[in-house]
């Protein structure tokens, strides 16, 4: 069913990830993954399977990307005549600034999106953790609490310092409340981690937006959670499913290759139509497999024509890799080019590269080569 | 309503009853072809590409798969504020209901549908063949020698030209007589079934036929020759790209392969006519390491643990270890466990082929009772849509399977409805 009094908003970028080459061009919702996606089709379909169907993407510098991508929204059944899917234009003070601008600048940049909607309540979300989750569990969850602000968490094994660094740990209650966040912290004290989304009624997230930018505060985690721990009834909601956050290369590369793990691809893509991943469709033909080819252990989108050796990749719609190639343990998007005779181990080829005839590319397991968008090797 | 220069009319009503348990469910146009794509993709995207925005369907046979297939047009781009795809079903009105008796009258019955939009030429159609052409050339050539009607032809070989309707021309491709099924052929212009009519004259014809009681109100048989008879311009278009009738399963299984070959014959995969299609959303496929791969066509939604060559795997196929498929087309979501052989077959959507289950079999001991010839030839075996061929049922080729196949050692255990099953086939 749908839900009417939920909007989402979800937010396009995050100042404290960078995915270098990948996001030269693009923010980071568009970044491509898994063969045929961009990242923030994952958490646009969650919306939409959950039933909500108002849904706002907040933009920054480089959004004509996902501009392009999202479109009307029709491929995600957002194309409505009330409701549907809008892109958030950047923040007003985006040119000019001089600091860097943070999530809740970019929650005031839909302020009017928010405010002209009809929902009372609203899901705030990042776009680049990846997981198959229904809303409606989080929203029965927050009622029966009867919180004012349910946040979204997981658990987590032991993190390295670097990983602490972008992380915010929670502690909660036996009923569910949160007794404690640490914001980036030093320390690991927990091991639930904060997934960057939370359940709010929509006056109170623009009243706290409110007062924080008037005391120039501008951070989600710190300036709306924490500062009001103890104030408002914030309760928890644990996800026990798959989740992989694209945060560096290195998680990126990660998760397209958990791809290749059929239960992780059952539970991303679910069995059904009503938990599917939808994208932008780009009516490819199927993908042409030739007398020569030999693939072990990919996933490979539509559009392609194979006629090499493919092992453990991700291979996105309309690559052709040639006779006697070898492709293993690499990520190879829209429209690259692998001619006769090459060999290409863990590397990330971005859209429209191409690798001319008997072409070696080799990059570290443990440090992906990436080749930029349109670059000819 | 705006009007138009042009409007097209696909006739997509037909039941095609040589693709046997294929069209049971559903009308001919709505059949799956090339991995991705139904029958009346092609005309469909031949239409936007053409710049015809107005397109008409006439349903009539099983319409429900195809007309939900159809929807509103959007992935042709066809859900226009002007124009656009329509679906028309036979109606009734207030003096008389009936369904369409020809293809002549099921125009007929539409000349409300085409005069709102007051166009000069009217496109006719056939949902049931595989090409790809751009119709406005041939609007051209129609226009430029300001003829009644237009037929395209496509050149077949001599000694099939017999099964076609063939247009004798003169050598400027003036229509001197049309000859449905010649038994000695004079030309060997076939008529593909794609037709442009200029509409005020088309339409004259069109009521003067339904008012004669004799006509069997078909272009072919009625229209054309009368047309003819009264001295109009008919005027014959070359077509010399690949044209291909999927009408019997003989010719659809080797359409399907003809994608596979070196040269097609034509570019499915070509970003200035690409094909649309309504697409699922699934996943990309998964090719597993234990598979292996070799010449096939294979769309999103697949996972693939077993040895495919030369077939066409339509979305979201699952084919497990150990199975052995060749020379096959895999229709959407079917299903063939571990260890099965699939050979030259059209396994139809949602069936189900059981462990060592083997279909196309050359044994003696396979079950010969499904053999059908008339449907199946060239040793092609037809596996109907969500059958289910249970675990090691051995079928032998040339075989149309329409209902569940149990195992026959089950079967010794409960004789009673098992045996009744196998033998009423």
């Amino acid at each position: 069913m749908e839900n009417n009094n939920t909007l989402g908003l979800i937010f396009s970028g995050n100042p404290e990830v960078n995915l270098g080459e990948l996001m030269k061009v693009r923010s980071l919702a568009a970044v491509p993954v898994g063969g045929r996606y961009r990242i923030v089709d994952f958490m646009l379909s969650n919306m939409v399977n959950s039933g909500i169907v108002n849904v706002g993407i907040t933009t920054g510098t480089k959004h004509r990307s996902l501009s392009d991508h999202v479109g009307s929204g029709k491929a995600w059944d957002m194309a409505r005549k009330t409701n549907g899917l809008f892109l958030i234009p950047p923040p007003e003070t985006l040119d000019n600034n001089t600091r860097t601008l943070e999530s809740i600048d970019f929650v005031n940049s839909a302020m009017s999106f928010l405010t002209r909607s009809r929902q009372d309540y609203v899901i705030l979300s990042d776009c680049n953790t990846i997981c198959s989750i229904n809303f409606e569990d989080v929203i029965d969850k927050h009622f029966k609490n009867d919180a004012d602000i349910t946040v979204v968490y997981t658990e987590v094994g032991e993190l390295t310092p670097k990983e602490l660094g972008h992380h915010i740990m929670l502690d909660a209650n036996a009923d569910g409340s949160i007794s404690d966040i640490q914001v980036y912290p030093q320390r690991q004290k927990t091991n639930l981690a904060y997934m960057n989304m939370m359940f709010i009624k929509k006056d109170l997230l623009i009243e706290l937006v409110g007062d924080c930018l008037a005391h120039d505060k501008h951070s989600i985690a710190k300036d709306i959670l924490l500062a009001n721990l103890h104030k408002l009834r914030i309760f928890g909601y644990k996800f026990d499913g798959y989740k992989k956050t694209i945060d560096s290369i290195k998680s990126f590369f990660g998760f397209n290759l958990d791809l290749l793990d059929p239960n992780i691809r059952h539970e991303l893509f679910g069995t059904n139509d009503a938990r599917s991943i939808h994208t932008k469709v780009k009516d490819s033909v199927p993908t042409k497999y030739g007398r020569e080819a030999e693939v072990k252990n990919s996933v490979i989108a539509d559009g392609c024509t194979i006629e090499g050796r493919v092992e453990n990749c991700i291979i996105f719609r309309g690559v052709k890799i040639g006779k006697n190639s070898v492709v293993k343990d690499a990520i190879i998007m829209q429209n690259s080019r692998i001619m006769d005779d090459c060999r290409v181990e863990n590397a990330i080829f971005d859209k429209e590269v191409i690798l001319c005839n008997g072409k070696k590319l080799i990059g570290q397991g443990t440090y992906p080569l990436v080749i930029g968008k349109r670059t000819i090797v | 309503m705006k009007s138009k220069e042009c409007v097209a009319m696909i006739l997509a009503g037909g039941q095609g009853s040589r693709l046997g348990i294929l069209t049971k469910d559903v009308a001919k146009p709505a059949v799956p072809f090339g991995g991705k794509y139904r029958i009346i993709d092609f005309p469909l995207s031949n239409c936007t590409h053409s710049g015809i925005t107005t397109v008409g369907v006439l349903t009539q046979y099983q319409p429900l798969e195809l007309n939900t297939y159809i929807g509103n047009g959007q992935p042709w781009d066809l859900d226009r504020n002007d124009g656009g795809v329509y679906v028309l079903p036979p109606y009734v009105s207030a003096e008389k209901g009936e369904w369409y008796k020809g293809t002549a009258n099921a125009i007929y019955q539409n000349i409300g549908f085409i005069s709102k939009f007051d166009p000069e030429y009217v496109v006719i159609l056939s949902g049931d063949h595989i090409y790809k052409m751009d119709y406005s050339l041939m609007i051209k050539a129609h226009k430029e020698a300001n003829a009644a009607a237009t037929i395209a032809v496509i050149e077949v070989p001599w000694d099939e030209a017999s099964r076609f309707g063939i247009m004798n021309t003169d050598a400027d491709l003036n229509i001197v007589e049309f000859e449905e099924k010649p038994a000695n052929p004079k030309s060997n212009l076939a008529s593909m079934g794609v037709y442009v009519f200029t509409w005020s004259i088309l339409k004259k014809y069109l009521i003067a036929d339904e008012n004669d009681p004799q006509s069997d109100n078909d272009f072919g048989k009625n229209i054309i020759p009368k047309m003819l008879g009264d001295g109009n311009r008919l005027l014959a278009y070359k077509f010399d790209g690949y044209w291909k009738d999927v009408g019997t399963i003989q010719s659809l299984w080797e359409a399907n392969m003809n994608l596979l070959s070196e040269n097609p014959g034509y570019l499915l995969d070509d970003d200035d006519w690409k094909i649309f299609s309504r697409t699922p959303a699934m996943p990309p496929h998964y090719l597993a390491p234990t598979s292996r791969v070799k010449n096939c066509y294979i769309t999103a939604g697949c996972e693939i643990e077993g040895d495919v060559e030369n077939s066409v795997i339509f979305e979201g196929v699952k084919i497990e270890e150990g199975a052995v498929i060749r020379d096959s087309v895999l229709f959407p979501c079917c299903v063939v466990k571990k260890g099965a052989t699939v050979n030259k077959a059209m396994i139809g959507t949602n069936a189900y082929i059981g462990q060592k289950a083997v279909i196309g079999s050359d044994d003696e001991d396979a079950i010969a009772d499904f053999y059908n010839s008339k449907i199946c030839s060239d040793d092609i075996t037809l596996i109907g849509p969500d059958v289910v061929v249970e675990e090691g049922v051995k079928l032998g080729k040339c075989a149309m399977v329409t209902r569940n196949v149990k195992n026959k050692v089950e079967e010794k255990s409960a004789v009673d409805e098992t045996s009744a099953d196998i033998i009423t086939a």
